[in-house]
């Protein structure tokens, strides 16, 4: 124990100077030559998870200031494996799948220092805590499902493309806490991944202040091994597009903006894919996800409608918030009688029929009370993006993030927003800024974007 | 289908069966351009065409101009993910070419009206969602505005259009006010199939004029529903109920809810109650096998041709001659395969002829204009 402490300490030590768990921008790493780790250059990924290594690679991981992760599977003697991985030189250790009672804590205590990430199922994950990463395996797969021999899922002329989507868990996690939220969702087996398909996963994190574990599939691991042209191009977009997120901390540190507020239990339908904040998301409303847990006045501080997903779940105190709330001029929108929001049964993180039928009811009462409402902003030709609002601390800047999900690029969106704002710029991950014209219009003010590839961002300031 | 020689010897043959409504219905000349694409002068071609139809000044100056445009489907259902200019809804520049060109021969205002789908909102925003710039079809005459028709909009009341002679459906139809100050008549619809009707251009494009506030599924019992979230299929194709009492009810409800044989009547219907003085089909980029991405089978097809003319039957008929279709082609045949052939109830409601032997088409000559839609 105490030599595996020191080695642990050690192994940490060999990396003191790496970046904190907060920073970490992680990847299944998928090689084991040393000479792999060349892929890295002019990319920001600084943590690798290791599922087998060779010491060679540890050893040049370690020289490049990476943070090296063995990854361990239940099943086995997980204090040994751990200990055996740190005396091989490895940063710290990834725990992923489910555990036995107890297991997680000894590890930790086998690993010292070193530091221990757990990859659980959504339902297992520690919010509230301490952890500096909350991480889980379950994801979607982001972008629009396809059926009927590629045509997109839609029900009818008025039906605009559903987007499976991440976002609203990772908001809803990361509005209870201030730990770094990692998807460490695989690519869907069976399927060609096309690189716009591994752009759309790390921007659909990213916009949330998430970040999707880089996992590559494995024909396009092996085209990059090999140096295929397409295929290294394709990575340098998806270097391009985390560099892009990662030049911009400041954005990972700002708030949720908008007038509407959905009060939601995080541990509870914020767990789920395609619940009631994506189904807000798809239609463009910026929400600031409150959670019970987090439930004050500060908390509802510029929003003007709040939707209380629970209300009996509610404590006497956070009914007197929302009651006060009321009473200076704000609209509460209550659940239907009897609806209760359940954390989800098992593993499930999507909704079932019966389930998506329950949130319906809600779900047409807020579309009915936002209507065409301006609660912050309001995007146009936009409906196979998703977009997130965020506010500076200071109130002073905001930021449009919007994501596209089709292999288009989208050409003339417009942006309709509220407040102050007389400068508009277009950010782009190549790195590209562009003043846009604001314009008046429609109680609000606008901005055109010609177009948008996979991701852009709108930062309006006074 | 028809073979290009049946085609060849379709288009300039008189039909051996017309009858004395058909004999009596006007027939216009119709204008056809080659435009390969949006990236073109499209307000060129157009302007050459205009010319052709005898000039556009004696037709708007002065006069308020009304512009039907083709956005079926809500704007955010996309076929394969292009903008639903390039598939199936009325492009832009169609429609900012026009206004300039009518504005240039000094018509007094410039309305664009369509129905925005399952909305009583603004029409402007239903285009910002297709990707439309409103600021530019703003700027493309002195004064444009723009009316969703799917309710009362900016009006107070609704107009009646009583149809003229012996109705098919209804004896008149209850539609937005704006109809009703109209000088000139627009019809810009798209070259295109649909499932319902076999073909949709000018005719068809304005099933649209409906609104859906008084014949949507969800309209009033007795008033329209000023917040309309639904479409047309209960009253209009399926004839399931009435519109709302407080427009004309039909005229033999329950005798049919074939959609093939309801939706057609009810355009013709139309066409004679709210004449069309001016048909725009656009038919540069579009789709085939139907109406919009909702229909399975759906392909992208670039005919690259513009067509115009001022009566909207003569125009649709070259349209479907286009299109590779007999537009006299009885139910039972393409395109009307389950449907009745809306230009031929119109042209017997004294609209316009179809038949082809009488309309003198002029620019690019149909045998060169023609894009086959099938086979």
């Amino acid at each position: 124990m105490r030599a595996a402490g020191m080695l642990a300490a050690l192994g940490w030590v060999s990396g003191w100077c790496a970046p904190a768990p907060q920073a970490w921008v992680p990847m299944r790493w998928p090689w084991q030559d040393a000479r792999s780790l060349e892929l890295l250059a002019g990319t920001p990924i600084n943590c690798l998870l290791l599922e087998t290594y060779s010491p060679e690679l540890v050893t040049a991981a370690s020289k490049r200031g990476l943070v090296t992760l063995a990854q361990i599977a239940p099943g086995g003697d997980a204090v040994a494996e751990a200990r055996g991985a740190l005396a091989r030189g490895v940063s710290g250790i990834v725990l992923e799948g489910s555990f036995a009672e107890g297991i997680p804590a000894a590890v930790r205590a086998a690993a010292g220092s070193a530091p221990v990430v757990e990859i659980t199922a959504r339902n297992r994950l520690a919010l509230g805590s301490s952890a500096q990463v909350l991480a889980t395996d379950q994801g979607v797969w982001p972008g629009i499902p396809a059926e009927d021999g590629g045509h997109s899922k839609m029900a009818g002329p008025s039906g605009s493309a559903w987007i499976n989507t991440n976002t609203g868990f990772i908001r809803a996690v990361r509005a209870w806490g201030d730990a770094a939220v990692w998807l460490a969702n695989a690519p869907p087996a069976g399927e060609v991944v096309t690189a716009e398909r591994y752009l759309q996963a790390i921007a659909d994190a990213a916009i949330s202040g998430g970040r999707w574990v880089i996992a590559l599939d494995h024909g396009f691991a092996g085209r990059l091994a090999a140096g295929d042209e397409n295929a290294r191009a394709g990575w340098q977009r998806m270097a391009g597009l985390l560099a892009y997120f990662e030049r911009h901390p400041e954005w990972r540190a700002m708030r949720a903006a908008g007038k509407l507020a959905l009060v939601q239990d995080p541990a509870k339908g914020g767990l789920l894919s395609g619940g009631i904040l994506d189904m807000i998301a798809v239609k463009h409303t910026p929400v600031t996800p409150v959670p019970p847990q987090r439930l004050t006045p500060e908390a509802l501080a510029g929003t003007t409608v709040a939707v209380d997903v629970d209300a009996g779940a509610l404590t006497a105190p956070d009914q007197t918030v929302l009651r006060d709330f009321a009473h200076a001029g704000g609209t509460v929108l209550t659940s239907p009688t009897g609806f209760k929001d359940e954390r989800p049964p098992g593993d499930s993180i999507t909704l079932t029929k019966a389930e998506l039928e329950r949130f319906n009811d809600i779900w047409h009462d807020v579309n009915s009370l936002v209507g065409r409402e301006n609660l912050g902003v309001r995007l146009f030709n936009v409906s196979s993006m998703l977009s997130n609002v965020l506010a500076s601390a200071d109130g002073k800047t905001e930021i449009v993030h919007l994501v596209n999900y089709s292999d288009y690029a989208v050409e003339n969106v417009t942006v309709q927003f509220l407040g102050n704002y007389r400068h508009a710029t277009l950010l782009t991950p190549d790195g590209g800024q562009k003043a846009l014209e604001v314009y008046p219009a429609d109680e609000a003010s606008a901005v055109d974007i010609d177009k948008v590839a996979v991701c852009a961002t709108i930062k309006l300031e006074p | 289908m028809i073979t290009r020689r049946e085609w060849i010897a379709m288009i300039g043959a008189a039909p051996l069966v017309r009858s004395a409504a058909a004999a009596a219905a006007p027939a216009s000349p119709v204008s056809i351009a080659r435009c390969a694409s949006y990236n073109e002068d499209v307000t060129a071609h157009l302007a050459a065409m205009f010319d052709q139809l005898g000039g556009l000044e004696r037709l708007v100056r002065d006069k308020t101009v009304t512009i039907k445009v083709n956005m079926t489907g809500g704007p955010g259902t996309r076929f394969r993910g292009k903008a639903p200019a390039l598939t199936h809804y009325t492009h832009p520049k169609v429609l900012g070419s026009a206004a300039y060109l009518m504005g240039r021969a000094g018509a007094k205002r410039i309305r664009f009206v369509e129905s925005s789908w399952a909305s009583a909102g603004p029409l402007e925003e239903s285009m910002l969602d297709a990707g439309w710039s409103v600021r530019q079809l703003q700027a493309a005459a002195p004064v444009v505005e723009f009316e969703n028709t799917n309710a009362l909009g900016k009006y107070k009341r609704y107009a009646r259009f009583p149809v003229p002679g012996q109705a098919y459906m209804y004896p008149a139809y209850d539609l937005n006010q704006v109809f009703e100050e109209t000088d000139v008549m627009v019809s810009m619809a798209k070259l295109k199939n649909h499932a319902t009707c076999g073909v949709t251009l000018s005719l068809k494009n304005c099933f649209g004029n409906l609104p859906a506030s008084i014949y949507g599924d969800d309209a009033g019992k007795n008033e329209p529903n000023e917040r309309p979230t639904s479409g047309r299929d209960q009253v209009g194709h399926e004839g399931n109920r009435q519109p709302s009492k407080s427009a004309p009810q039909e005229l033999h409800f329950g005798a049919s809810h074939d959609p093939g044989y309801r939706v057609p009547h009810i355009v013709a219907d139309l066409a004679a109650a709210r004449p069309i003085h001016l048909a725009i089909i656009d038919g540069v980029e579009s789709v085939a096998g139907g109406e919009g991405p909702w229909i399975g089978g759906l392909r992208l097809v670039q005919p690259g041709v513009l067509i115009a003319g001022l009566n909207p039957v003569s125009t649709d008929a070259v349209a479907t001659a286009v299109m590779g279709y007999n537009p006299r082609a009885v139910r039972g045949t393409a395109p009307f395969r389950q449907c009745d052939n809306t230009l031929l109830l119109a042209e017997a409601h004294g609209a316009g002829s179809a038949d082809l032997s009488r309309i003198d088409v002029r620019g690019l000559p149909l045998a060169q204009a023609l894009y086959k839609f099938e086979g």
